[in-house]
């Protein structure tokens, strides 16, 4: 039998007295993949990530790592390592024996070890760091020490606990493709904990979009970017305008919608005459241009916000609706002032119905 | 003109003492009046004789009660057991302290630590001798151990513990473990659970994350805790007093009889700066050896 998943979640539930952070969630990591568990915060994701761990043991449900069932078999026999959100170095040890501690603990000679060590400290460029403590290295450096520490014992799975957010925004950028580097290179299986969706979409194979516990959506960043399924994934990954809409006819393939006040036909099979939906709209799949007679979608720019990169209007298309619109800058027949009547090309094909 | 200048002059002049200065004053007072001079009107007097047939004391310098410590064998054998006492209590206490103070630290959730640490200081309160009186009804033979002891085991069991010198360090355990177990709860109480956690993910089972990490970064506390216990049962003469036998008198006392029954204030002055000297000393090179500042970080 040949293990393609490396971890294996079946029906995992995990409660804290009244209170569900888990609840019966389904996933399977294949080896080698980059997995993000992304979701708001209270959203069951570290939790889940902490019972991969060993941290904590399901209430019911089992979880396998390459095919095993752990029951609950503690952290210190699990093939998985943890990177913390707060690092966790050991501060009375230096860098060279933080790396080496768990080597040490698996009794591996002498000689191995500082080998290991000077690999590893080469692997995230802290060369001649070894007998430095904690303490006297910047954050991002010690996140490097922590990554050093798990990989160097080789886990079958690296977990990792938001390990980016004690850096600033640029420092976390340049990590975000070490890191993105670094596990290609080892190859081996990570899953990683954020509430960064920006981070998600960067570094992933592989989201899962949690919510209240449960695994909203899984897929590639291009599919949950894209085709999300429910409004909340929509909502949760980058910026998108949500329209409700009504169904007034349909067939196999094919439906004519009625999205504020306008008739519009897309090409999705399944919907109902008289069935209420929502459709998502991100921002930038909307073209502006100057308004035309014969132009369906016709609005107001009510707000506009400049961004740098880009520069967001707010549409009012009738009383209760508005739309975000978001163009990059520097084409000057896309700049407009408020108050300006825009219209706006939108291509059925992107509207994309999800499900409350 | 001239007076604002010499306003100003003075404005500025008056920082010129330490910062926070003032503040120290009161606890400078204290220590000057209260140890600092008696410590040197003892060290004075150790130095002054006592008139064989009268027994006055008089001013002179004489290095004749150090001669006395020195040669007599007694004092250096006082001395010792003083130390075998103060370090086997101190062993026993740490034993005792440390799951009491680890726990009360790491495990106790943080809002129930308040009223549990009030019930390890609350007999602190009382007196120590009342404490310490209470061990002799307890260990005397037919004694309430005694009498416990039998009506579980059935038949006539006497342990005879009161005056030995177990009965000494069961006082000295009992009326000091607070010194100890403060130390080791603050230590513990800072130590951050994801240390273990990580630990434990890199493969540590709990007893070798107890040796690798827990031991070492309370060390701190255990080494204050230790230090704190020692000298409080080092110089103490009331426990030995009350609890030990003839075998089990310790330096304090010697030097409480110089000042008490003998009378001879300028030999127990004496006494005591040698004792004095030699704990500060061996406390110098404890701490050196122990290397605390790597350990505080």
């Amino acid at each position: 039998m040949t293990v393609t998943y490396d971890v294996e979640l079946i029906a995992v539930t995990k409660q804290f007295g009244e209170v569900v952070a888990v609840d019966h969630v389904d996933l399977a990591v294949e080896c080698g993949t980059f997995l993000t568990l992304l979701g708001p915060s209270g959203c069951g994701k570290t939790t889940t990530l902490r019972m991969i761990g060993g941290f904590e043991h399901p209430d019911s449900g089992e979880i396998l790592i390459r095919g095993r069932p752990m029951g609950r078999t503690p952290p210190y026999r699990r093939p998985t390592s943890m990177v913390f959100q707060n690092y966790a170095l050991f501060p009375h040890l230096t860098i060279a024996e933080n790396i080496a501690y768990g080597l040490r603990e698996r009794r591996v000679d002498r000689t191995t070890i500082q080998r290991r060590v000077r690999e590893m400290l080469e692997l995230v460029a802290l060369q001649g760091f070894d007998n430095r403590y904690p303490r006297q290295l910047s954050g991002g450096q010690q996140q490097r020490v922590a990554l050093a520490r798990s990989l160097v014992i080789e886990p079958a799975v690296l977990l990792l606990d938001e390990p980016l957010g004690a850096l600033d925004l640029k420092l976390r950028r340049q990590m975000q493709l070490e890191l993105k580097r670094l596990q290609s290179q080892v190859g081996i299986t990570f899953i990683y904990v954020t509430h960064d969706q920006e981070e998600a979409l960067t570094m992933s194979d592989q989201i899962a979009v949690m919510n209240h516990g449960r695994i909203e959506q899984i897929g590639t960043p291009e599919e949950l970017y894209e085709r999300p399924r429910t409004r909340f994934v929509a909502d949760f990954l980058g910026a998108a305008n949500v329209l409700p809409a009504i169904v007034r006819a349909a067939d196999a393939t094919s439906a004519c919608l009625e999205v504020a006040g306008r008739p519009v036909t897309i090409q999705r099979p399944g919907l109902r005459p008289g069935q209420e939906i929502a459709l998502v709209l991100r921002p930038h799949w909307v073209i502006p241009q100057p308004a035309h007679e014969q132009a369906q979608w016709q609005g107001r720019i009510v707000e506009r916000v400049y961004k740098g990169s880009t520069i967001s209007y707010r549409v009012q298309l009738d009383e209760a609706i508005s739309i975000i619109v978001e163009v990059p800058t520097g084409i000057n027949h896309c700049v407009y002032e408020t108050g300006a009547l825009v219209s706006l090309t939108i291509e059925p094909s992107r509207l994309h119905v999800v499900t409350e | 003109m001239l007076q604002q200048q010499s306003s100003v002059a003075r404005r500025i002049a008056l920082p010129s003492l330490p910062a926070g200065f003032w503040f120290v004053v009161p606890a400078m007072f204290i220590l000057v009046f209260y140890l600092v001079l008696p410590v040197l009107l003892v060290a004075t007097y150790s130095f002054y004789t006592t008139d064989p047939v009268t027994g006055l004391i008089r001013p002179d310098f004489s290095w004749a009660n150090y001669e006395r410590i020195i040669v007599s064998p007694i004092y250096r054998r006082v001395f010792l057991r003083s130390l075998e006492i103060a370090g086997l209590s101190t062993l026993i206490a740490l034993v005792l302290a440390y799951p009491v103070g680890y726990t009360l630290g790491a495990v106790v959730p943080r809002q129930r630590q308040p009223l549990l640490l009030l019930l390890i200081i609350i007999p602190f309160w009382t007196s120590y001798i009342v404490r310490t009186y209470g061990w002799i009804g307890f260990l005397q033979t037919g004694g309430f151990l005694d009498s416990l002891v039998s009506w579980v085991i059935p038949g006539r069991i006497e342990f005879g513990l009161l005056y030995t010198r177990a009965a000494v360090i069961i006082g000295f355990v009992h009326v000091f473990l607070p010194l100890m177990i403060l130390p080791i709860y603050a230590a513990t109480r800072s130590l951050d659970p994801r240390l273990l956690e990580a630990s434990a993910d890199l493969g540590a089972p709990p007893w070798r994350t107890f040796w690798r990490i827990t031991l070492p970064l309370t060390l701190p506390g255990v080494l204050a805790g230790t230090t704190l216990f020692f000298i409080a049962v080092f110089g103490s003469f009331v426990t030995p007093q009350l609890l030990g036998g003839t075998g089990d008198l310790m330096v304090g006392n010697l030097i409480a009889d110089q000042f008490g029954e003998a009378f001879n204030w300028p030999f127990g002055a004496a006494l005591a700066v040698t004792i004095t000297a030699v704990v500060v000393l061996g406390l110098l090179i404890f701490f050196r050896f122990a290397n605390v500042e790597r350990l505080y970080g």
